[in-house]
């Protein structure tokens, strides 16, 4: 079978399979089981797949997933984030659109901590956004800047996506998560500006109200008893990693026992919610990694296929400036990220995407960042925007999809911004990196 | 009869739950152990490693069950619902061929292995079967949550999963 058949055909059926609904997982599952009958020879190429879907995900570069998730689930079911969330509120006063902003900061300083995305959206979204609609804040002042910051928090460290991403593409994972730093926070300055500009332009929009005015140290105590020990945690975390004290998997595992003790130590953790935050953990880890059990298989047949080297072959004869390259590459991504999962778009283009990257002679953790600028825009993206989905699960029954689209579009012109900014100086992500690691 | 295969699969997420957390436990107590200067066990490292897919096939069955596994429902919810039930029953058709498939498969890997007498030879020394046991057990609990919602007993096909 000529290559471009062979891709047309697993990608045409892969597609097919997603858009009869079944789990992503599943569909993954079944291309391997059609593509190791053909491609794999048959009887041995199926027990092939069982033993490479076992051998794919018992890798200790994908332990530090679900410690990092643990983390941002044992905040949220204890209810920590929540007082962290106060504290920052006590702190930001007479902003336009302060609320807006306090989610922002909040976000941020959560994504910290958090692993998951989805856990960032869903808190900020359940606590924040009632309050914000009650004090008549647009619906898109008010989800906008949620779904936002829920989606840098993939770019800020820890996070798992990062972690999966670095594992299954062979880059530094410390250095890849490391290298999402400074595009996550100037993305969140960028937000704070957007929204001060626009609520001050439109007052309408985020209507002022009285705050609380409390003595300054009222307003300073939550800050150092709450938000301080969630960023020392983050500190310790980055430090391990980038000193050499202890392994990515290592500094998330003490990270997410460190979390666990600094809520017990404001008596926040109990049998229940400890229970509540590692079944979580499981469920959120384990969706990611059960679409991984497919990827050793899945690239395998790409490959045996002739569909890797056909494609790959093809974009090199193609004699394309590197950039455009690139730029199709990111762009592919992009229209990906609308209708399919982030753990999918990683497993079908990183086959095609690696090898052309080294031919090019990229940078892999320059790389690496502008994919996850890529993969953040995909969870903010319609139709399949994951966020969208938690927001749109948290926000009042009369919240109309529609109205969360709108709410997120300005941000993801920043996140398209955010990527040809990166594209074009590429120190906004290797240097941190590059300082730190001493390289 | 339902009740107490929605608790075996609630026990199998939990089992899955604990398994994580100890080995938080056991990898930071390693990393203490090691800066201190108390030396370094090698099998927790190990260990950590054959707990992820352990963990992922124990929680497997319970994810599908409460429909918690990333799907594209944009198409089916956008369909007239006549069409969108035909296309989800193809689709739990597909997924329960897709796992017998693997329980069979899954058998075959355990019994090659269990027959050449491979060993996993590290720190920790062990039949390398042991590795796939979980494998057709959790697509035979997978293959019965698809055979159970082409019967009509599956939860409705609303939710879309968790994610990170």
């Amino acid at each position: 079978m000529v290559w471009w058949l062979a891709a047309t055909v697993l990608f045409g059926l892969l597609m097919a399979l997603f858009a009869i609904g079944l789990p992503a997982a599943f569909a993954f599952f079944g291309i391997n089981a059609v593509g190791a009958w053909v491609w794999l020879g048959g009887d041995p190429g199926l027990v092939q797949m069982i033993r490479n879907g076992v051998a794919s995900i018992s890798s200790f570069s994908l332990t530090p997933i679900p410690f990092f998730v643990l983390m941002g689930e044992v905040l949220f079911h204890t209810g920590v984030a929540m007082k962290a969330i106060d504290a920052i509120d006590r702190l930001i006063w007479r902003v336009p659109g302060r609320l807006s902003v306090v989610a922002v900061v909040a976000g941020t300083v959560f994504s910290a901590i958090s692993g998951s995305t989805i856990a960032t959206t869903a808190l900020l979204g359940s606590l924040m956004l009632p309050e914000m609609l009650r004090r008549g804040y647009h619906p898109s002042m008010a989800m906008g800047p949620i779904m936002a910051i829920g989606g840098v928090d993939m770019l800020i460290p820890p996070s798992a996506l990062t972690v999966l991403l670095g594992s299954l593409a062979g880059i530094s994972i410390a250095e890849l998560l490391i290298a999402g730093i400074l595009p996550g926070v100037l993305l969140s300055a960028a937000f704070v500006a957007y929204i001060v500009v626009r609520a001050a332009l439109d007052p309408a929009l985020a209507p002022l109200f009285e705050h609380e005015r409390l003595p300054a140290w009222d307003r300073w105590r939550p800050l150092l008893v709450y938000v301080m020990p969630l960023v020392i945690i983050f500190v310790v975390v980055v430090l391990a990693m980038t000193a050499g004290w202890a392994t990515p998997t290592e500094s998330a595992a003490v990270g997410a026992v460190a979390t666990v003790a600094v809520a017990w130590i404001y008596g926040s953790v109990s049998w229940s919610n400890l229970l509540k935050a590692l079944l979580g953990t499981a469920g959120i880890s384990g969706v990611i990694l059960f679409i991984i059990v497919g990827a050793t298989t899945f690239a395998q047949i790409l490959t045996f296929s002739g569909a890797t080297n056909g494609l790959v072959e093809a974009i090199q004869g193609a004699d394309l400036a590197p950039l455009v390259v690139l730029g199709i590459m990111m762009l592919i991504l992009l229209v990906l990220g609308c209708f399919i999962d982030q753990v999918s778009m990683m497993l079908i283009t990183l086959p095609f995407f690696m090898p052309l990257v080294q031919h090019y002679g990229f940078d892999p953790v320059w790389f690496g960042v502008c994919f996850l600028i890529c993969m953040q825009l995909g969870l903010l993206t319609p139709p399949f925007g994951m966020l969208l989905f938690t927001m749109k699960s948290v926000a009042p029954k009369q919240i109309a999809m529609q109205q969360v689209f709108a709410a997120v579009t300005p941000y993801v012109v920043f996140g398209v911004l955010m990527l040809l900014v990166v594209i074009a100086f590429p120190p906004v992500a290797t240097w941190l990196p590059r300082v730190l690691f001493g390289k | 009869m339902g009740r107490a295969y929605r608790g075996l699969l609630h026990a199998c997420a939990v089992i899955a739950a604990l398994l994580l957390g100890v080995t938080a436990l056991l990898v930071t107590g390693d990393v203490v152990a090691r800066n201190v200067g108390l030396g370094t066990l090698p099998w927790i490292l190990e260990v950590s490693e054959y707990v992820l897919p352990l963990a992922t096939f124990l929680v497997a069955p319970w994810l599908l069950a409460r429909n918690e596994h990333v799907r594209l429902d944009v198409l089916l919810t956008a369909l007239p619902a006549p069409l969108a039930r035909a296309l989800g029953r193809t689709g739990d058709l597909l997924g329960l061929a897709i796992c017998a498939v693997f329980v069979i498969y899954g058998a075959r890997a355990i019994a090659s292995s269990a027959q050449q007498g491979s060993l996993v030879i590290k720190s920790v020394v062990f039949p390398e079967w042991w590795l796939y046991a979980p494998v057709p057990a959790c697509f035979g609990l997978l293959a019965i949550e698809f055979a159970r919602r082409l019967l009509g007993h599956g939860g409705p096909p609303v939710a879309t999963g968790p994610h990170a």
